[in-house]
């Protein structure tokens, strides 16, 4: 009996190691070449070797295993029609050899991983997914620093950031050196990890990484951050308001490239040699002080609160004039008459923002600081910019004269029209 | 090609080569059986022959010899894993990814290292349990224990510093936690109580064990070193220790008439570690070694858990301040576990399984051992309450380690608000004191004085007058701060003016708020006059308590002598204290009840 169990149990563990060393060697990847040698001549085959395959770019500080899979990525003549046998579409490997870039700088992902799951990112505790379709164009920006000269090949990036300064984006938010510190600096924003990112992680549908986390708070603020009402909390909890940052109604073409110019502001270390930087924006020539003030305006992101230009509408919970940031069409009537007022309040802000109820938190957003952002001449033009908005109002009906009674009607028609581009 | 006049065997048998390297002829005789163990360098820790029961499974399951078998196991597969790996911070968790990915068979051997690592832990503390309940750390093998409970400590401790080694974000949070307590340590821990005066971040026992004031690459190598050789080495050379004193101290069981070694044991062993073998390959093949993503000092997971045989420490620091449940405690259940043999007195229940049986205490129907039940109940309720800890920290847990049932999802946006309130130190050190004063026996020549003086009534009548009384002050020194105490947190952070107040309106103390809100009813005459009755019926409680195992404690100081009686004595005060510490906590809202903030020393 003893001597029975013996033999069996030695046997198990035998078969139990078989078993082991079968599956070790008949791992995914393993699938995948034999399907692409099969179609191979023999002659064809001697070029390629198999097993695993490795790109290790010491510059980078990467090692790639992607290709063991991708067998065909850099050889357009052996490629095949379908995934993973394909060669790499235009001509990027020409200008980027695999041996100096890898795969994973550009696309993301897990290059040491060997399954294809883990590769691809999709598994938890990897923070790096594959990026996939235009989210690829995010990784351009690690080395071209001159978007303008990649416009063909990274639109959707070069439109990100375009959407970035239009949306007023700055007026919260700085990258680098520029912008306000209202909310989060975006410096890092493309490869801050995941559980750093302010969210109630149970507002977030799967899958929990960083790309998914941009796209739900660009689609709707308030989708991650629904804040706390009272009756949900404790007696004597303080309520929290939704996210202050203002829904800015994105299309689902506008939410990606968003995403990607996010996801392009990355911590990168690489060689200078890798790098360009972008050229300085020429000094633009405005006609009127006004128009400069538009661009003043406009650069430093007030949109974000006060609505494209100037019209208000954005949501600021618990703040006086109806829990909303102001508009400024009525600026001329306020300070008309005090510019130097105005200026004050632009220099030095308003911190904190009068409370509608003041048993109520705080508002979230507020007037920050400008005075050592913006020039004393920026200032003045912007200035004289505010106090032009109200012409674009609609004039109060004029004294019934006979001469100007066609003149109202178009008027009326064309304001809208002028205020909302 | 048998052939009568010549074999290969018989050839091969006969040459110089064979004749040297064995010894001794294969036959199965009473010769070669002897032969077998004591001509093999490997086989003759064991003796020739043993008694039968002893080698019945069911006698020891085999566990000692587990133990060592996985000590084998990991140290084969640590060897291994060692040829991939590099300790450094930029380098280990990849060369963890490569082993996953690229090293052939490489996700099988980190499996199986883990798997073997945790049963290691599971089984030694299994064979100490045997040890204890077959009696088997009595005389003559009371150093032998002691050697036993070092092996056990070196054991967890081993795992611990192999637990950073992936340099993962579980391994660097674990080890942070560890680390923490190591900070906490009084004198020498830069943030424990009574810090010494040269004691800073930069020199405290954190620094001793982390090499640097965060867990950076001179832990790594530090850990790598203490876990691949100098661990190792002093394990080996306890484990030595260990063997030889089976040996000559001769083994628990000695009934049942001898038997060969050589198979009998020899053979049950050999199944015992293929079983095992066969397990570990089977798991190691089912489930994969946990990696998380790459350590980052910047992101702290929420919650964040030590390795889960830390984890009943971890869980504890609820309860207490770091420097008792981190440092005091696990110092005093290991000289706990090495104090056994010396204050256990009683020769009884040597080598068999205690017989259990029903029996009464008191009213009270108690399931116990017939022989050593005060021994055998106290050291399995310690166990019992080592593993409920790790159960509760290990699965009702969560997010800002807020309790959450097995299973039921976990949500970061849950902040249950506690108020927790210090008993006044007076009151609290009143407490403690007349805790420990339970201890307290009545010796012989107090009783016959007494006797002699006031007649034969008067020993039970102290007795029962010093426990009622005992029991008394406990609940009063309890109730009456309660009741009656300023809140010393308000007006800054508390908006009551009493504790009693503070407590009431609170939802994590339900004996205050229950009491509070019976005198907000009915009024102060009524709800008082609840409460008071109560409050001494605790108190009588307490002291029923204390005059039920009064006899007990008079005997066990007869026995033990006023030393042993005062190690037990405070021993097991101390883990039933943990337990009323945390009925404190848990039913009145009780924080602490001495807090000297000056000195970072809170009880």
């Amino acid at each position: 009996m003893r001597r029975l169990l013996f033999v069996f149990f030695t046997a198990l563990l035998a078969a139990l190691f078989v078993v082991a060393m079968w599956q070790d060697t008949n791992r995914e990847w393993t699938g995948y070449q034999r399907r692409f040698f099969k179609t191979l001549a023999s002659d064809e085959r001697r070029n390629v070797p198999g097993g695993i395959r490795q790109v290790i770019v010491k510059d980078l500080n990467r090692v790639d295993r992607c290709t063991t899979c991708h067998v065909a990525i850099d050889k357009p003549q052996l490629a095949l029609a379908e995934e993973p046998f394909k060669a790499h579409p235009g001509k990027y490997l020409e200008w980027h050899p695999v041996e100096k870039f890898g795969c994973t700088v550009c696309h993301g992902g897990q290059g040491l991983a060997t399954e294809v799951k883990a590769a691809h990112g999709d598994v938890p505790h990897w923070e790096e997914p594959l990026l996939r379709g235009s989210l690829v164009q995010a990784s351009c920006r690690q080395c071209h620093g001159d978007l303008k000269a990649i416009e063909t090949y990274a639109p959707t990036l070069v439109q990100g950031r375009q959407l970035f300064k239009a949306k007023g984006c700055y007026g919260c938010h700085a990258i680098k050196d520029f912008g306000q510190t209202v909310s989060q600096d975006l410096t890092e924003i493309g490869s801050k990890s995941y559980l750093l990112m302010e969210a109630d992680f149970e507002m977030m549908e799967e899958p929990h990484h960083r790309i998914h986390w941009l796209m739900t708070k660009l689609r709707n603020p308030r989708t991650l951050n629904p804040g706390v009402r009272p009756e949900a909390l404790p007696p004597g909890e303080e309520e929290v308001y939704p996210s202050a940052m203002p829904h800015f109604g994105l299309s689902p073409d506008d939410v990606d490239a968003l995403t990607v110019y996010l996801l392009s502001l990355t911590a990168s270390d690489l060689p200078a040699s890798y790098v360009t930087h972008e050229p300085p924006e020429p000094t633009p020539v405005y006609a009127s002080s006004v128009e400069r003030g538009k661009a003043v305006f406009e650069k430093y992101g007030c949109a974000a609160c006060h609505g494209l230009g100037g019209v208000g509408g954005r949501r600021n919970w618990n703040a006086g004039l109806g829990s909303e940031v102001p508009s400024l069409m009525y600026v001329k009537a306020y300070y008309g008459n005090d510019v130097e007022r105005l200026k004050d309040l632009i220099r030095h802000g308003r911190q904190p923002v009068p409370r509608a109820d003041a048993t109520r938190p705080v508002p979230g957003l507020y007037m920050p600081t400008w005075k050592d952002r913006i020039s004393e001449d920026d200032l003045d033009a912007l200035v004289a910019y505010l106090l032009s908005l109200s012409d674009k109002l609609p004039q109060p009906p004029a004294a019934p004269a006979p001469a100007s009674a066609s003149a109202t009607p178009s008027d009326q028609s064309t304001t809208p029209a002028a205020s909302s581009p | 090609m048998a052939d009568e006049k010549f074999s290969v065997k018989q050839y091969v048998k006969k040459t110089k080569l064979w004749k040297s390297i064995f010894r001794h002829d294969f036959m199965d005789t009473p010769r070669t059986r002897l032969q077998r163990v004591f001509g093999n360098v490997f086989l003759h820790l064991h003796p020739v022959r043993t008694s039968k029961d002893a080698i019945r499974v069911t006698y020891t399951w085999g566990l000692g010899g587990l133990s060592f078998f996985l000590f084998l196991i990991l140290t084969v597969t640590g060897i291994l894993l060692m040829f991939y790996y590099r300790p450094a911070s930029i380098l280990a968790y990849q060369d963890i990814k490569d082993l996953s990915f690229a090293v052939t068979l490489g996700q099988l051997l980190r499996n199986m290292h883990r798997w073997s690592a945790h049963l290691m832990v599971v089984v030694v503390i299994l064979h100490m349990v045997r040890v204890f309940l077959t009696g088997a750390y009595k005389p003559p093998r009371e150093y032998n224990w002691v050697v036993g409970v070092l092996l056990l400590v070196m054991t967890l401790f081993l795992s611990y510093t192999g637990y950073l080694l992936p340099w993962d974000q579980l391994a660097l949070w674990a080890v942070t936690v560890g680390a923490q307590m190591a900070a906490n340590s009084p004198l020498l821990g830069n943030e424990g109580p009574f810090r010494l005066p040269f004691i800073t971040p930069f020199n405290d026992a954190r620094f001793g064990l982390i090499g640097g004031t965060v867990i950076n690459d001179a832990t790594l190598i530090r850990f790598y070193v203490l876990h691949c050789i100098a661990v190792p080495f002093i394990f080996c050379v306890f484990v030595c220790v260990h063997l030889w004193r089976v040996r000559k101290d001769s083994f628990s069981k000695q009934t049942g008439e001898k038997v060969d070694v050589w198979p009998h044991l020899v053979s049950r062993e050999f199944l015992g570690t293929l079983l095992t073998m066969v397990i570990l390959f089977v798991w190691s093949m089912v489930m994969n070694a946990p990696l998380e993503g790459q350590a980052n000092l910047n992101v702290t997971p929420n919650p964040s858990k030590a390795p889960w045989y830390f984890l009943g420490l971890q869980e504890l620091l609820v309860y207490f301040d770091p420097w008792i449940a981190g440092v005091v405690l696990p110092t005093l259940i290991i000289i706990g576990l090495m104090a056994i043999p010396y204050v256990d007195i009683n020769p009884k229940g040597v080598g068999y399984w205690p017989k259990m049986k029903w029996k009464r205490l008191g009213w009270l129907p108690v399931w116990v051992p017939e022989e050593r039940p005060f021994a055998v109940t106290v050291f399995m309720l310690g166990v019992i309450m080592w593993f409920v800890l790790i159960f509760i920290g290990t699965y009702c847990r969560g997010p800002n380690w807020e309790w959450y049932m097995p299973g039921e999802p976990w949500s970061y946006r849950r902040l249950t608000k506690l108020t927790l309130k210090n008993i006044p130190n007076l009151w609290g050190s009143l407490i403690l004191v007349s805790y420990f004063l339970f201890g307290s026996p009545i010796p012989k020549k107090v009783k016959e004085w007494l006797s002699t003086k006031m007649g034969s009534k008067a020993p039970a009548l102290v007795s029962a007058a010093l426990h009622i009384g005992l029991g008394m002050v406990m609940a009063v020194a309890l109730f009456v701060p309660l009741l009656t105490a300023a809140d010393a947190d308000f007006p800054m952070r508390s908006r009551y003016t009493t504790l009693f107040e503070a407590l009431g309106r609170s939802i994590n103390s339900p004996v205050v708020s229950w009491m509070y809100h019976l005198v907000q009813q009915f009024g102060p005459a009524v709800g008082y006059a609840i409460i008071i009755p109560m409050v001494g019926l605790i108190g009588l409680c307490l002291g029923g308590v204390g005059i039920v195992f009064a006899k007990f404690k008079d005997r066990l100081y007869e026995a033990l002598g006023p030393i042993k009686y005062a190690m037990v004595i405070a021993l097991l005060l101390m883990m039933t204290g943990v337990l009323g510490k945390i009925v404190l906590r848990l039913l009145f809202g009780v924080k602490y009840l001495i807090s000297l903030p000056v000195f970072n020393f809170n009880i």
